[in-house]
């Protein structure tokens, strides 16, 4: 009689191991996965930020700065152009080409006393350098997210769970901002 | 990689917070039935039952609200207004790195240098820095110091850092009033032995035993956890800046300008980024390892 029982429960506990093993690797890869577009959104939500504080900027900085119309349209025409953008990877462009412009803005700063000394501008300065700090811890983190995901699929055993996802992409940095940002001074 | 064994850590750090609860739990109720048969000899069985209901309130309303009891104790204010601008740009960012919410921000009115992170959870979880700390550090190595806050708040220390701080609190104060009590005590035990009964002096010896041995147990639990989650909160924090050398100066900074006199109640200094009393810098006692040797491994990254 008892034996008879054992012949029940040895399968019976191993199936509901087996079956443990696959929704723990199932769940994992989906929260995983989650994470990394958490991640994603999460650098959307700074961009964001940074977008509608530059019109702030160019307000403050207009009166100061009488001379570098040239810099300061590039940040308008920057932003505009980001209205605009479609794809991925044009918007991974467009943020590029914000943040040099914005750069320079502050590059060029430094020769007027004046706007450096307003307390406005001060506090911009420290907004928008936060904001792009910001910017560049969420890019790590969703690049920190990535790799986690993509070792989980992409390594035995969970590669047998992986469903035929495929692995996620890193966040690339644009060829443009990896140089340091050019600036003239007149 | 080292992003999983992080995953392994807060399950281990979970796991750890229950045995010490437990642990320390078990060591309550010796202290209090020690008490109650020195005391209440007969109803020593409804005095634990009570004790253990009363205990367990106590411990649950402390972890609950612990982190704001902490908060106020240290009169710590909210870091609101402009000066804080950069202090609030750095939790946030590091924040991101470390994929939590972003904790609430104190401030504490101090000219030493310090931060401490304290809450149950990522959700529920502040940062406290002192605005000599502020003012003394590069930027840099401020980001140092946050991440290694953010790093507790996200391996899950806070919980057990406060866990800790109710119990070590509590067996104290039992302990303490054990140990007072023993000068009336003895003419106590005289009575009830001329009421003609026995063990009274096993239990004022075993009480003895207890009440000089069970601060210091749980102290030492509490020194050797809380000086390996300091070297893993500063691995951590590093993970988040990738620059080693901002927390290594910030470290070497602090070392020079500290004078040790924060007054902070010793229950507590383990939630500190370094040990607010200089008294407590004594190897053994230490919550936290030797501010020279966290520096080296840092240098060595």
């Amino acid at each position: 009689m008892k034996k008879d029982l054992w012949w029940l429960i040895l399968p019976v506990g191993l199936i509901l191991i087996v079956v443990a093993i696959v929704i723990y690797y199932i769940n994992r890869i989906r929260v995983l996965s989650n994470i990394v577009d958490n991640a994603w959104s999460q650098i959307d939500v700074q961009l964001k930020r940074r977008f509608d504080l530059v019109p702030n900027l160019v307000e403050t900085v207009k009166g100061y700065m009488e001379h570098e119309r040239e810099a300061i349209e590039l940040v308008t025409k920057a932003r505009e152009r980001m209205m605009g953008v479609t794809t991925t990877k044009e918007r991974i462009e467009a943020e590029g080409a914000l943040t040099q412009a914005l750069k320079t803005i502050f590059a060029l700063a430094e020769n007027y006393p004046q706007l450096k000394a307003s307390e406005n501008f001060r506090l911009l300065q420290e907004q928008l350098e936060g904001i792009e700090n910001k910017i560049a811890y969420a890019r790590q983190f969703y690049n920190d997210s990535v790799l986690r995901f993509n070792n989980m699929i992409t390594t035995i055993p969970g590669s047998f769970f992986a469903g035929g996802r495929a692995p996620r992409e890193y966040f690339e940095i644009p060829e443009g901002e990896r140089a340091p940002p050019r600036v003239t001074f007149k | 990689m080292s992003k999983i064994s992080f995953h392994d850590q807060m399950t281990k750090n979970r796991r750890q917070s229950i045995l010490l609860s437990f642990f320390v739990f078990l060591i309550l109720l010796a202290l209090v039935y020690v008490i109650a048969e020195i005391f209440a000899p007969g109803y020593s069985l409804i005095v634990v039952g009570f004790a253990s209901i009363f205990i367990g309130i106590y411990i649950l309303m402390t972890y609950r609200y612990g982190d704001q009891i902490l908060l106020t104790a240290t009169n710590a204010k909210p870091a609101t207004g402009n000066e804080y601008v950069f202090l609030r740009n750095t939790v946030e960012g590091l924040s991101l790195a470390a994929g939590i919410p972003s904790p609430e921000i104190y401030v504490i009115e101090s000219d030493e240098l310090n931060a401490f992170a304290t809450g149950r959870d990522p959700e529920n979880a502040s940062v406290t820095v002192t605005t000599g700390l502020l003012k003394n550090l590069k930027r840099d190595e401020i980001e140092g110091v946050i991440g290694h806050e953010l790093s507790h708040i996200r391996n899950y220390d806070i919980r057990f850092a406060t866990l800790v701080a109710v119990m070590v609190g509590l067996v104290a104060i039992l302990s303490h009033m054990l140990l007072r009590s023993f000068r009336w005590g003895v003419r106590g035990r005289r009575r009830s032995k001329s009421r003609g009964r026995d063990g009274g002096g096993l239990f004022l010896a075993l009480g003895f035993v207890l009440a000089i041995f069970a601060p210091i147990i749980v102290r030492i639990v509490q020194f050797a956890v809380s000086r390996r989650r300091e070297y893993l909160a500063d691995a951590s924090s590093v993970e988040l800046t990738r620059y080693p050398e901002g927390l290594a100066s910030a470290l070497e900074k602090i070392m020079q300008t500290n004078k040790g006199k924060m007054n902070v109640s010793e229950a507590v200094s383990h939630l500190f980024f370094v040990d607010p009393n200089k008294s407590a810098l004594d190897a053994v006692y230490a919550t936290h390892p030797p501010i020279e040797q966290r520096i080296r491994i840092l240098r060595s990254m």
